[in-house]
């Protein structure tokens, strides 16, 4: 095992058993036999070392910055962090020194000088109520902003789930209008990483994909890299055992629950949530909800705030009765989507407006 | 038919050996049967093989069941890259025990290692290169 990658790193005083160390892992982390991370390792360290790190152009649009955040916070000072370095970010609003028109001359002179071969990565989603005038920077809609900038991409991720499937912005009654990237760009290929946040190593992974092989790696058809999620949340969660017997914790401090038990009852979405929270873990491997006793919210799937109850047992039904005014409201608010705000359905938005009490936490 | 015709026998599981508060889930006695038949692999065809203890539903009780009951042999490594790994064989010699830290001291990923030498522990020729132009002039250093 040997090349440009193995000797740079090298230089960056980290040894080849560290290297095989970190590849070891991230096999783990993306489902594939041990056998492969030994196999990832001479591929990632035979790929040719590239003249210049590729640009990376990071546009935030209607977002929490909870994906920066993730992203930054877990990674340096970790190998994911070097990894990070072989790339160029030359856009990214919260991370970089520049400001106002500086930061805007810089993302343009990128974009000129890797035309056509520039990653872009999304997080937020994309208003398009109002024209646009939600979320604007620099004078201009996101709408703008990305067919802009998209343009000259060889590839878009799609960070979070406000960008992947329009996430939290667009949760009922989606006042901003607000749509996930893939609803606007057709002609480029994008890659879906959900989450609220995305776990950090699978945007190094799907990184690492990208500088090892130029390309992206296999995709579901959610455009999510199956690598990360192939699987349920359930299926490899350590408490499946105890769904397969038939053990259930029917609150949060009884002694199912003490004794670790399924929260299927408890409303955990694990069951249809593809996610890779249950082998990556959270805080750099500290623990991860479902460890911590709570079940999983299903972050990562579209539509995940009006799933019907974080609390409330997949097998029940979220609310048959309100179910067909629900779904005209869905159907209303997906054609403000695709016409742009259409005032003559936002009293409709308005009076589906739901508020949570107290009785729906507790379901 | 009278109910005692139906062949129905209540195991009480609070006197099995897995008993049912301890968080054992009994998925980890059958991977004792795995590591048999990845040591045999070995010995017959020289394969070395790994079981990813990450990537099956163990609970933390299951993996300290596996853990004591492979229990500890003579070798034990240790790892400083990133974060410490342990590498150590269990009573069965060419079973290792293999754990990844990360920096913050938690688990990365854990490993069942059937082979003769964990390939980790092994120097890697080019390493062995720079290691000798070291010595040379160390020696160099001598004269």
């Amino acid at each position: 095992m040997q090349g440009p990658l193995i000797d740079s790193l090298a230089r960056q005083g980290v040894t080849r058993r560290t290297f095989m160390k970190y590849c070891a892992t991230l096999a783990s982390m993306m489902a594939l036999p041990p056998a492969a991370g030994r196999a990832m390792a001479e591929a990632m360290a035979a790929a040719p070392a590239a003249t210049k790190r590729p640009s990376v152009i990071w546009l935030p649009f209607q977002e929490c910055t909870g994906c920066t955040e993730s992203i930054t916070r877990s990674h340096s000072p970790t190998l994911e962090g070097l990894i990070f370095d072989a790339i160029s970010l030359d856009y990214q609003e919260t991370l970089m020194a520049a400001a106002g028109h500086q930061a805007e001359e810089a993302l343009h002179a990128a974009m000129k000088e890797n035309d056509g071969k520039y990653l872009l990565i999304v997080d937020g989603s994309i208003p398009l109520g109002l024209d646009g005038a939600y979320s604007c920077i620099a004078g201009k809609s996101n709408l703008e902003t990305l067919k802009e900038v998209a343009k000259g991409a060889f590839a878009i991720v799609a960070m979070g789930s406000c960008a992947a499937f329009g996430g939290i912005p667009k949760a009922n009654p989606n006042p901003t209008g607000a749509v996930s990237v893939s609803d606007i760009i057709k002609d480029k290929p994008i890659i879906n990483i959900p989450g609220c946040p995305p776990i950090p190593v699978v945007m190094t992974g799907v990184l690492a994909h990208f500088l090892t092989f130029g390309s992206l790696p296999e995709m579901d058809n959610k455009g999510r890299p199956k690598a990360f999620y192939g699987e349920t949340i359930h299926d490899r969660c350590y408490r499946r055992p105890f769904y397969d017997q038939g053990k259930f914790a029917k609150t949060f401090d009884d002694e199912g629950a003490r004794n670790g038990w399924c929260l299927f009852e408890l409303g955990c979405k694990g069951p249809v949530t593809y996610n890779a929270c249950a082998t990556v873990k959270w805080n750099g491997g500290t623990s991860w909800p479902v460890e911590s006793g709570h079940g999983c919210l299903g972050c990562s799937e579209p539509d995940f705030w009006d799933a019907g109850g974080f609390y409330k047992a997949l097998s029940m039904p979220a609310d048959p009765l309100k179910f067909v005014s629900t779904a005209a409201v869905v159907g209303a608010v997906a054609g403000v989507a695709v016409s742009f705000a259409n005032r003559g359905k936002k009293g409709a938005a308005k009076s589906a407006h739901e508020t949570t009490t107290l009785a729906d936490l507790e379901k | 038919m009278p109910l005692d015709a139906i062949p129905v026998v209540v195991i009480n599981t609070s006197e099995n050996s897995l008993a049912a508060d301890s968080g054992l889930s009994g998925n980890a006695p059958v991977l004792l049967r795995e590591i048999a038949a990845l040591a045999q692999r070995l010995l017959a065809s020289d394969e070395s093989s790994a079981i990813d203890l990450r990537a099956l539903p163990l609970t933390p009780a299951d993996l300290d069941w596996l853990r004591e009951t492979l229990g500890q042999g003579q070798v034990v490594a240790t790892l400083d890259a990133e974060g410490e790994s342990t590498l150590s064989e269990t009573v069965c010699p060419g079973v290792w025990w293999v754990t990844h830290h990360n920096e913050q001291g938690a688990v990365a990923s854990e490993f069942i290692e059937v082979t003769y030498v964990p390939e980790l522990l092994k120097a890697h020729p080019d390493d062995v290169k720079i290691g000798l132009e070291h010595l040379e002039l160390l020696i160099s250093d001598l004269s």
